[in-house]
């Protein structure tokens, strides 16, 4: 009645249980006695899996039988998905603590990992023929498989650029890349001109090359980036506006986003202001602006003494016939500017300018004259 | 072997089943479909095709788009009928497989060298028409043109150009401009990206936020020109209308005139004075009406910025000049006094316009609608429940829960806002 397999598990469960009673009774530690029960579960749930199979013996009489054990079988090969499922799963639990993105690249690589291993295990057990297996099982993953890995690889390499990038200095940068630019191009000249260059010996070389990338991506991303200054639009505030008041900054508020979507240019020359506005023919002397629209302006000096502008948009008032009642002046002002330099405000008129007892202009301050009338319909 | 409709259907084989009185509809489908396009082609009441221009530009594209047309059908048909004459001569009658051969380097060269020459054949005035859509030189009178969900804003202003603008004009939904004059359209936009199309005067240009780009419109004769949105904007995209009304150089000087002329308050007493301060309590907030002024004489301003997403809403100042609102998607007119305008010659169009909607031809059926529930009547993200994403500002007007009596008042008031 009993195999021998089954001798063994029964034996193994009633020793479990035993061991499980005792700790229990004599330690009364919960853990130990949770881990022992748990054991216990198992091999009582192995031991009846084993009665059911009954040791997987298949009798020598029945020949059917023998070709379609286990044993009559090839052993499948070796597979790598074990192996990732565990880093998958190392990788999800060091997330829950790490953070989010972590725990998500876990879950990915679990998931990617529960697919793949079904798809093989399925694809081992498709016919008796190991080649048509492993067929079978490309020609229903290598379609998901090479366009994932391309992008993981190339996303790599351009990460890793972009890492080498910012810890270089602005023409190190340059010059780098230029360099390994030029030997990609003396490879692939080469690989040209010597056709009999062996396939193993080029991809060693782009592994080579890849690794080197990639190393160099992952050491410059711990390095950190260079540092950077950063050039911010200056807002208004009170005595910072005035004439001279700041020092020049030739490089503030360069945004590319800024200067290819521009409004209007308001240009200082000779004393006075003029309008440059996208569409419009000829220098402006008044500059129609929208409303609860930003609008950006570009301020150019063409005066030889550094100047800013500044935008006047009247007051704002708050809590208006209240004990509370405020007058904030919506004011707002460019760094100052050398000759020929440029700078650039974002303005956002919140009222038509026919809403204000003052005038909305621009103006360049410590420069009498140089004032330009903003409407806002 | 079993027979199941036409046709014989092996015994052990998945069973397809065609129903022999199916056999002809199934070829006909396509036919139809086919025929319903041809069709369509055809239609006389077509405001927005883009093969009849009604302006200099419209007419740039239309001459470019035609005669690559007809390459490209002598193209269609040379393929067609070579698949055809393949298919047909080299048809599977058991015969054995001809020898395979594989280049043919003066053949593969002729086949690209004809196509290279066809585009740059095409290209070369693709390019030159490309720049001349883009010139900016001769405008003779620019409008700034500001999409938000879901509407349009035109400012013009002030310039010696458009015959003379004194002072700036703002209004909405219908974008009036000068008969035979380049007008240059400055496009932005406050929100998302919206698309300014009116085919009978030009192609097609994008409103980005922060962006101004230029379009040019001219039109060869006073009259409606229809256009809608075509960059998917949201909700109510597909309700983001715009009609340019195109009017000679005396009626667009009268119709500048009127759009600058002061305000006038409503009579004492009367229902339209009720209407003014139902106007001031409901719809102030984010419409403004210029010179309109509170009690203490203080002018009314509204901060559409404190209450909309887009930061605006439209000025209503000359409501009743238009001939639409809700952003053009509904008639401010009966049907009658609607074709009265649109269905005018040229030269009856302006008067007919500048007319304006009088209490006899309001279509007050959907303004009340729109006054009584205006998310009801065109789709807007206006749930008061619903707007955490917006930080309580509204996309689209609200449902402002009007009584009957103000919505009458708030009519008798806009009537007079010509």
């Amino acid at each position: 009645m009993f195999t021998t397999g089954s001798k063994l598990l029964v034996g193994a469960s009633l020793l479990s249980l035993i061991g499980t009673l005792v700790y229990a009774m004599t330690q009364g530690g919960p853990l130990g006695t949770l881990g022992l029960t748990s054991a216990t579960a198992a091999l009582m749930l192995l031991t009846g899996i084993n009665f059911w199979v009954r040791d997987s013996n298949v009798s020598s009489m029945d020949t059917p039988g023998i070709g379609r054990s286990a044993a009559a079988h090839a052993a499948p090969p070796n597979s790598i998905w074990p192996m990732v499922g565990a880093l998958g799963a190392a990788i999800f639990a060091i997330g829950l603590v790490v953070g989010k993105a972590i725990t998500w690249l876990g879950l990915i690589v679990l998931l990617a990992t529960m697919f793949e291993w079904m798809v093989q295990a399925w694809s081992e057990r498709a016919s008796a023929d190991p080649v048509y297996n492993d067929s079978i099982r490309k020609r229903l993953l290598h379609p998901i498989e090479f366009p994932v890995l391309a992008a993981v690889g190339l996303g790599l390499i351009i990460f890793s650029f972009s890492r080498i990038v910012l810890y270089l200095p602005t023409s190190g940068g340059t010059i780098a890349f230029g360099g390994l630019a030029l030997i990609v191009l003396l490879f692939g000249t080469l690989l040209a001109m010597k056709r009999s260059v062996g396939r193993a010996l080029v991809t060693a070389l782009c592994a080579v090359g890849a690794v080197g990338v990639i190393g160099s991506g992952v050491a410059s991303a711990v390095a950190g980036s260079r540092p950077m200054t950063k050039h911010e639009i200056a807002t208004y505030e009170e005595g910072t506006c005035g004439e001279g008041e700041s020092e020049a900054d030739d490089s503030a508020s360069q945004a590319l986003a800024a200067k290819s979507n521009l409004t209007a240019t308001i240009v200082l020359q000779n004393g006075k202001l003029h309008a440059d506005v996208i569409g419009v023919n000829g220098p402006q002397n008044v500059v129609t602006l929208p409303r609860s629209n930003p609008s950006h302006i570009q301020f150019k000096n063409l005066d030889s003494e550094p100047h800013r502008l500044l935008v006047d948009l009247g007051v704002e008032v708050k809590d208006a016939g209240t004990a509370t009642e405020s007058k904030i002046p919506l004011k707002l002002c460019s760094q100052n500017v050398r000759r020929d330099g440029v700078q650039f405000l974002s303005v956002n008129p919140p009222r038509p300018s026919f809403a204000s007892e003052t005038p909305y202009t621009f103006s360049v301050p410590g420069v009498e004259g140089a004032s330009l009338e903003i409407v806002v319909p | 072997m079993t027979t199941v409709g036409s046709v014989i259907q092996k015994s052990g084989d998945p069973m397809i089943s065609v129903p022999s009185g199916n056999r002809f509809g199934r070829r006909a489908a396509p036919l139809v479909v086919l025929a319903a396009t041809f069709i369509a082609g055809c239609a006389k009441d077509a405001p927005q095709d883009t093969w009849q221009p009604k302006g200099t530009n419209a007419r740039k594209i239309d001459d470019l788009q035609r005669w690559p047309f007809g390459i490209a059908g002598i193209v269609l048909l040379i393929v067609v009928a070579a698949v055809g004459f393949a298919v047909w001569k080299f048809r599977d009658r058991g015969q054995e497989m001809p020898a395979q051969s594989h280049g043919k380097p003066a053949l593969e060269i002729v086949l690209t060298v004809i196509p290279a020459l066809i585009l740059v054949g095409i290209g070369i005035p693709t390019l030159s028409t490309i720049m001349d859509l883009a010139k900016t030189s001769d405008t003779e009178c620019v409008v700034n043109v500001t999409g938000q969900q879901w509407w349009w804003e035109y400012d013009i202003p002030a310039q010696d150009g458009c015959g003379g603008i004194p002072e700036p004009i703002i209004t909405s939904g219908d974008l009036v401009i000068p008969s035979g004059m380049n007008v240059l359209l400055r496009i932005s936009s406050r929100d998302v990206i919206h698309s300014y199309w009116i085919p009978a005067l030009n192609g097609k240009r994008d409103a980005v936020p922060g962006r101004v780009q230029t379009l040019r419109l001219q039109a060869d004769q006073p009259g409606i020109y229809p256009g809608q949105c075509t960059e998917f904007c949201g909700l109510s995209h597909a309700n983001m209308k715009m009609q340019a009304i195109a009017l000679n150089k005396a009626d667009y000087a009268t119709w500048v005139a009127n759009q600058l002329a002061a305000y006038e308050a409503p009579a004492k007493d009367s229902a339209a004075a009720v209407g003014e301060a139902a106007f001031i309590s409901s719809c102030s907030r984010c419409h403004q009406v210029n010179g309109l002024a509170n009690t203490d004489g203080s002018l009314v301003i509204s901060r559409p910025d404190l209450n909309i997403y887009s930061g605006a809403a439209p000025n209503l100042t000359h409501l009743m000049s238009r001939v639409t609102f809700a952003g053009a998607n509904f008639d401010l007119m009966t049907a009658g006094c609607r074709s009265a305008i649109y269905d005018a010659t040229p030269d009856a169009f302006g008067a007919a316009y500048l007319a304006g909607v009088s209490p006899e031809c309001l279509n007050v059926v959907e303004l009340r609608q729109w006054l009584r529930n205006a998310p009801a009547k065109k789709p807007m993200f206006a749930d008061p429940t619903n707007l955490e994403s917006t930080g309580g500002l509204y996309r689209g007007m609200p449902n402002l829960n009007l009584t009957e009596d103000q919505i009458d008042q708030i009519i008798a008031y806009l009537l007079e806002r010509k």
